[in-house]
């Protein structure tokens, strides 16, 4: 018998979109919540849209996107014009039989609707509502609003990352987005352990901006303890500790330390670089053993400081060793040698060449029905006694209606069938698609 | 342009928010015990639940936990008790120091976790069982206990025992293949990994997931167990795109400067300032329609800075899409004339969604934060001084998230925790801290 896992008989009522909140709902459906996600297909998530997903041979349509569906899978989806009276009604019931509502609109929006949080209690007294606008619900500027790369940006985080002179490198995807993820489940988990100890529900304003600035703790001490300038010379300093010539002052990554750096292999292609990190002068040791004690390496580099003066030219020295070997080879006669070093990893690297994420089942594979045999990336930790599972592949648009409102609202069939006539369950102006016609049978 | 206030949109829509009731309501977590045994891998997910109001104990090796020697340091004076990134990290907690490798350390940590319902631990797989402290022996005497265990790899594996830092992690993990620069900012670029610790962040927060899994799963069944968390499994986890990419199509993203990674070029986003900052526009997040494009003119227009935007022809999508450069020269131009913050808050206020590239420089005493409450003044009672700390990012309305007390100095509450929980004498209290013990 399978495991059970953890939220069993949790209901989570999904109204989010994009990545940050279907990323968020994703984790609860994983832990085992039973997600309802809602949409309506004249407002399709964006990642529905997502030109870059749709594999070759595939027909590109809503339901063909490999973004949406791994940030959409373990849910199933119903569609619904909460824009018409019927269609609210609909929603609400839902919520009634729920314990969280989880949405990342505008912060505007849910209201308009009649679905603040002071209309949900009165619905169902002990819902959690997780609000995760870009600002949150609270503040003069609620109304503004961020995508992922906005938000990184006013959080603090892509102004910490890159090569000084330079213009900001910041983060080559929305990190706010996952990270907003992250704080929605951490947010709904939370309040659920606060529902278990007390009975009650609450309303959690998440600002995805502001999760950002919480990860800058060392940044944001250094400004309001020390009043150090933020912008300076010699910041951000790349992947090294302390920029060459830049006063030696600790830039947030851990510990002051050198080489810190990453390093071209072999073959020279564009992802073949390792990174390595000496954070002691017995590591720097083990690394000039490694390399075959060169003659370069003298005594000039035996200290912490003599590697900061000299780091241009110890980098210079060490990458024509790292250049005579590949990525994976290097790691591992570092890691050998106790040395800190990891190959940069591609997402290529990750799923076909990672012999660690493949031992630990990282990318599980499970049919989809528009995509064919797939993998979706799985929870990276292991829980012995009621573990996260992929179970299903996300939802058709649509394809949950029957089965939610009629086994789960008690709709009668003929119900359902009257709100696909009246625009309510479907747009009367669009096509059925295939598996809607036969669902309906 | 008049300054929306607080809780209202210009068009006056009231739309609330969601103040706790009371700062002093205790937090989601009141009532849970957890003991900490971590660095600079765990610290942060700890630091979470203590500011959700668990009691959480810090349990660190005497002399205090590696990472106190972690800069910037209060007045750039290295010390132990001055590290700003431990007094971050450590917040709302308690701490005691116990060497876990005596057998006395021992069997006061068995009776500690006796009283535990959380044990969160980021030391080299294995370690703890070698000390005959592991999962089996501590939930025989306590079976709902939860013990989640963070390290770099995870429990098993081939790369269990590597050893890794946040730049490792960031290299194995995929942040590095996604960040850096086009080839016409910085030739021949090097992978970039971002700046901050957020490897030990992103561990962190799937471990703080898998914790609160495990404590729904006991209400619901009474039982504990055991959560085996990987760093290097979360950060993969953690580049948005790049994998549903490869897997769809096979290719293989590309780092562009301050923006995503993507198999294709595209445009720029970052724009530089008149002071010296820059500005995100955030890929679609011009989406330059006529209407828009007069809102701009019209902006521009106010400083003179319009050129010839104003003109009836741009009313057509065709002649904005033709004239595309001409209007981001434009626009360039009007921000190079302008200043970060005045841009930012302009676009918004007209919708576009840009985001200042700000700095501590300019986060430190925003209006926005000061309304979310979120600056927190935390009291340092030893140096008669406070200081201000980052807040929340989620207001709980019935349960507050905040911060309690400052990070623990160096076995600051060895006595009230051993002596007045755990019942251990003077002399004991004087013969452990001369053998090492404590």
């Amino acid at each position: 018998m399978p495991l059970p896992t953890p939220l069993q008989g949790i209901r989570v009522v999904d109204f989010t979109w994009v990545r940050a909140g279907p990323w968020a709902a994703r984790w609860l459906g994983t832990l085992g919540a039973e997600v309802i996600k809602v949409e309506w297909p004249l407002n399709l998530d964006t990642l529905r849209q997502n030109r870059f997903t749709v594999p070759p041979g595939v027909e590109p349509g809503p339901n063909s996107t490999g973004q949406f569906a791994d940030t959409n899978a373990n849910k199933r989806g119903i569609s619904v014009n909460t824009r018409t009276d019927e269609g609210l009604e609909l929603v609400k019931r839902l919520i009634s039989v729920s314990d969280v509502v989880i949405e990342n609109f505008s912060s505007r929006i849910m209201q308009r609707w009649g679905l603040g949080y002071d209309q949900l209690r009165k619905i169902r007294p002990d819902i959690i509502y997780v609000s995760m606008a870009g600002f949150g619900h609270t503040g003069r500027h609620h109304w503004y609003g961020t995508m992922g790369p906005a938000a990184q940006a006013l959080s603090g985080l892509t102004h910490l990352s890159g090569l000084p002179g330079a213009p900001p490198a910041g983060w080559g995807w929305s990190y706010l987005d996952d990270t907003g993820g992250m704080y929605g489940a951490i947010s709904a988990l939370t309040a659920l352990r606060h529902r278990s100890a007390t009975g009650k529900g609450q309303h959690v304003d998440l600002s995805q901006m502001i999760t950002g600035i919480t990860l800058t703790g060392p940044a944001f001490l250094d400004k309001t303890v020390n009043g150090r300038k933020a912008r300076r010379e010699g910041f951000p300093p790349g992947n090294r500790t302390v920029w060459p010539g830049a006063e030696v002052v600790n830039n947030y990554r851990g510990p002051i330390a050198a080489p810190h750096n990453a390093y071209r292999t072999d073959p020279g292609g564009y992802n073949d670089w390792a990174v390595i990190a000496c954070l002691s002068d017995d590591e720097w040791h083990n690394l000039v053993k490694l390399m075959g004690s060169p003659a370069w390496a003298d005594s000039r580099f035996d200290t912490i400081d003599g590697r900061l003066e000299h780091q241009e030219e110890m980098d210079e020295h060490i990458e024509k060793w790292t250049k005579t070997m590949g990525k994976y080879e290097l790691t591992e006669k570092c890691q050998t040698a106790g040395i800190r070093a990891m190959a940069v990893q591609s997402s290529q690297d990750r799923v076909d060449n990672d012999p660690q994420l493949r031992h630990r089942d990282m990318y599980v594979p499970m049919d989809h029905p528009m995509l064919g045999p797939w993998k979706f990336q799985n929870a990276p930790f292991k829980m012995s006694k009621s573990p996260a599972r992929i179970a299903s592949p996300p939802p058709l648009i649509g394809q949950h209606n029957r089965e939610v409102l009629e086994d789960l609202l008690g709709e009668t069939h003929e119900d359902v069938l009257n709100g696909y006539e009246n625009g309510v369950l479907w747009p009367t102006t669009m096509d059925r698609y295939p598996y809607i016609e036969e669902a309906l049978r | 342009m008049t300054t929306p206030t607080n809780g209202n949109r210009p068009d006056g829509v009231d739309i609330g928010g969601a103040r706790p009731a009371d700062l002093n309501l205790p937090g989601a977590l009141d009532g849970l015990r957890v003991l900490e045994i971590c660095d600079e891998k765990g610290q942060f997910c700890g630091k979470l639940m203590a500011d959700n109001g668990a009691d959480l104990i810090k349990i660190e090796p005497p002399g205090g936990e590696t990472c106190r020697s972690f800069g910037p340091f209060m007045d750039d004076v290295p010390h132990r008790e001055r590290s700003l990134s431990f007094w971050h990290y450590n917040t709302s907690k308690r701490g005691i120091t116990l060497n876990l490798e005596t057998p006395q350390g021992q069997e006061i940590f068995k009776r500690l976790a006796a009283t535990a319902d959380i044990v969160l631990e980021s030391r080299k797989p294995g370690y703890l069982e070698s000390l005959g402290l592991g999962y089996e022996t501590l939930s025989a005497d306590n079976p709902s206990l939860i013990i989640c265990s963070l390290t770099p790899y995870g429990q098993t594996g081939p790369w269990r025992d590597y050893v890794s830092s946040d730049i490792t992690q960031m290299a194995g993990g995929g942040q590095m293949a996604s960040s850096g620069y086009d080839d016409i900012d910085v030739p021949n670029p090097p992978p970039i990994a971002p700046g901050g610790g957020n490897s030990w962040h992103i561990g962190a927060h799937y471990a703080y997931i898998g914790i609160m899994a495990a404590l729904y799963y006991r209400f619901l069944s009474g039982e504990g167990q055991y959560i085996d968390a990987s760093i290097h499994e979360a950060c993969a986890l953690t580049t948005e795109g790049a994998i549903a990419i490869y897997l769809s199509t096979g290719e293989v993203v590309q780092r562009h400067t301050g923006r995503h990674a993507a198999p294709d070029m595209s445009p720029a986003i970052q724009f530089p300032t008149g002071d010296g900052g820059w500005l995100n526009t955030t890929r679609s997040g011009t989406n330059l329609t006529p209407a828009r494009l007069k809102l701009l003119a019209e902006w521009f227009d106010q400083s003179g800075m319009a050129d010839d935007l104003t003109d009836e022809r741009y009313q057509d999508p065709a002649v904005i899409a033709e004239e595309n450069d001409h209007i981001v020269q434009v626009m360039k131009n009007f921000f190079m004339n302008s200043t970060l913050m005045d841009s930012f808050h302009g676009g918004q206020q007209r919708d576009f969604p840009w985001g200042a590239i700000r700095s501590m420089d300019e986060i430190v005493g925003d209006d926005h934060l000061i309304d979310r409450e979120f600056f927190k003044e935390v009291e340092h009672p030893e140096l008669g001084r406070s200081f201000t700390y980052p807040g929340p990012a989620a207001l709980f309305n019935g349960s507050p998230w905040r911060i309690s007390r400052r990070a623990p100095l160096i076995g600051e509450h060895n006595s009230e925790i051993l002596q007045g929980e755990l019942g251990l004498t003077n002399s004991q209290m004087l013969l452990y801290a001369e053998g090492g013990v404590i």
